[in-house]
């Protein structure tokens, strides 16, 4: 009896989560242009006029240009840094972990508006253009890239059985060559989901990109925003799903990789 | 970690030169998350001591100004209660909604367990505006809520839900939910079942075993997971925006709006009272929380 009850609340819970979407789904497969209930029939019309509609064909292109880079600098900058947490011991070591892992904390919103000062502050000094630049967005995407790389690249690194590579010094091997033929191939799950978790948090973000886009640089959240706050018909949901079976797909692949109930 | 297998002699030396490549390694991501971060909220600071003129946008001052321009207008302290009201709300309708589940989810022995969790998630990576447009399609005066009760019998005329405070709470509930259910989740999967085993065999009922043995145990996970959905809350954007219309107002959109406006003093000093006031709250609570559970 109790244990049906609990059951049932964690049920409504999830369905609660999922409603939203649920419906976003229903709607863009209406007949009609206004989503009003009941729908006068279903079709796939809306998916069908999604390639031909600029404005979000572009929006997607440009996230999945800035997630791809980001996701990249992010490996290039957090696969030593975790390197790092875990195998030395310094001073700091725990708060320069805390600072790593602080974008994923700080609201967007903060995030946005300490990039975008920034990029004011960086434009005055030195005359770059970097204010709504492609460069200064994938740069802000890098800031959220990071944590992601740093928390599952120090867990995979941490699992790792150390004996290994102290085998292969031992017989002869030079640190590089005992990172690229031991450690490397053992934390790769680990890395490849690091790449794919930075990939899906930068594309999907919003709220800091809102600061970051400039003028005819839209990325594809900030597009679907801006549609709805001028109306919500079959076609944004239509764009809506999609988007959630982009970062779904992206998800079961992660999965195949790590445990994601395990990391996130 | 262990340095067995070294000989002592090198040990200092290999110390040292860890400690030179340790930088090389970790600098470069620490510079980045400092200067793209720690340093620009200092820059924000001071911008919010600057004044604004129109003409000029921002002019170099060290004025209070704009604090007291906040706390003078009584549309700005009103938007700052707002927020503090949907946040506080959403945080606890979180805690209740939240605790069920990451219970079943921790405690779950279903191969569906990684599904469900993948469930949990996708919302959280889909992003708030693809949710807004899902409770936009159920609150409208022709959505499915209200079709469905005026075919029930229970309106007859469809209520108002869409650009109220009622639809934005309802759409941050759902926004902030997956946060404390995988927070939760983790600390209850970190206490041993036994425990709970033993409480039972001890005679007491499952309210009992959870006030007294698993709500103790979980409180800090609680506490994170609280304060978590509480600054998520705070800082709300996007579901402001779309469900509650141009008239609602909560203090992440009037932060954008003052930026958008170019008025970055005063953008600066509200984005810097949202910052307090969420920091001092959430500190406030940790203190008081911590020195009941002292007791």
């Amino acid at each position: 009896m109790g244990r049906l009850a609990l059951r049932a609340a964690a049920g409504i819970s999830l369905a609660y989560i999922l409603l939203p979407m649920v419906f976003v789904v229903w709607l863009a497969f209406f007949a009609q242009e206004i989503p009003s209930f009941p729908p006068e029939g279903y079709s796939f019309q809306w998916f069908l006029a999604v390639p031909g509609n600029d404005r979000f064909v572009q929006g997607f292109l440009l996230s999945l240009q800035v997630a791809i880079v980001a996701a990249l600098i992010g490996l290039g900058l957090g696969i030593p840094a975790a390197l790092c947490l875990v195998r030395s011991r310094f001073k700091g070591r725990e708060a320069v972990n805390n600072l790593l892992l602080l974008p994923l904390i700080v609201p967007g919103i903060v995030l946005g508006i300490a990039l975008y000062v920034f990029h004011v502050e960086t434009e005055i000094a030195t005359g770059w253009p970097i204010l709504g630049s492609l460069g200064g967005l994938i740069a802000g995407h890098v800031l959220i890239a990071i944590p992601w790389t740093v928390r599952l690249i120090t867990a995979s690194l941490t699992n790792m059985d150390r004996a290994v590579e102290e085998a292969a010094q031992s017989l002869g091997a030079n640190r590089l060559t005992t990172f690229r033929r031991i450690t490397l191939p053992a934390i790769l799950p680990g890395i490849v989901a690091a790449a794919l978790f930075s990939f899906i948090a930068s594309f999907g973000n919003l709220e800091m990109s809102l600061f970051l886009v400039g003028p005819g640089r839209t990325t594809l959240p900030i597009a679907i925003l801006q549609y709805l706050e001028w109306k919500i018909d079959p076609t944004i949901a239509a764009v809506s799903v999609l988007q959630i079976l982009f970062i779904g797909a992206a998800m079961l692949v992660t999965n195949r990789f790590v445990n994601i109930g395990r990391v996130v | 970690m262990s340095q067995a297998g070294h000989p002592a002699h090198t040990q200092t030396e290999e110390s040292n030169t860890s400690l030179l490549s340790a930088s090389t390694l970790i600098g470069p991501a620490t510079v980045f998350v400092a200067a793209g971060l720690l340093l620009p909220l200092a820059i924000l600071f001071r911008y919010s001591f600057n004044r604004f003129e129109p003409r000029r946008m921002m002019v170099d001052a060290f004025s209070l100004e704009n604090y007291v321009k906040f706390f003078a207008d009584p549309y700005y302290t009103a938007v700052l209660a707002t927020t503090l009201r949907v946040a506080a709300t959403c945080t606890i309708a979180c805690l209740l909604l939240g605790l069920p589940l990451a219970y079943v989810l921790a405690r779950t022995q279903s191969r569906f367990k990684n599904v469900l969790i993948m469930l949990v998630v996708l919302p959280l990576f889909v992003g708030n505006a693809v949710r807004a447009a899902g409770w936009m399609t159920l609150f409208g005066s022709k959505g499915f809520l209200n079709v469905t009760l005026a075919q029930l019998g229970v309106i007859t005329e469809p209520l108002e839900i869409m650009y109220t405070e009622g639809a934005v709470i309802a759409g941050i509930i759902a926004v902030n939910l997956p946060y404390m259910v995988l927070t939760l989740q983790s600390v209850i999967e970190g206490i041993n079942r036994n425990v709970e085993e033993a409480a039972f065999s001890l005679g007491a009922g499952p309210l009992t075993m959870f006030r007294r043995v698993l709500l103790p145990l979980a409180l800090p996970g609680l506490l994170a997971g609280t304060i978590l959905t509480f600054i998520l809350g705070m800082n709300a954007y996007a579901t402001p925006v779309l469900l509650g219309g141009p008239k609602f107002k909560m203090m992440g959109p009037l932060v954008y709006g003052q930026f958008q406006l170019n008025n970055w003093p005063f953008g600066a000093s509200a984005a810097f009272v949202l910052m307090s006031a969420t920091l001092v709250l959430t500190a406030t609570a940790n203190i008081l929380i911590q020195r009941r559970l002292r007791r």
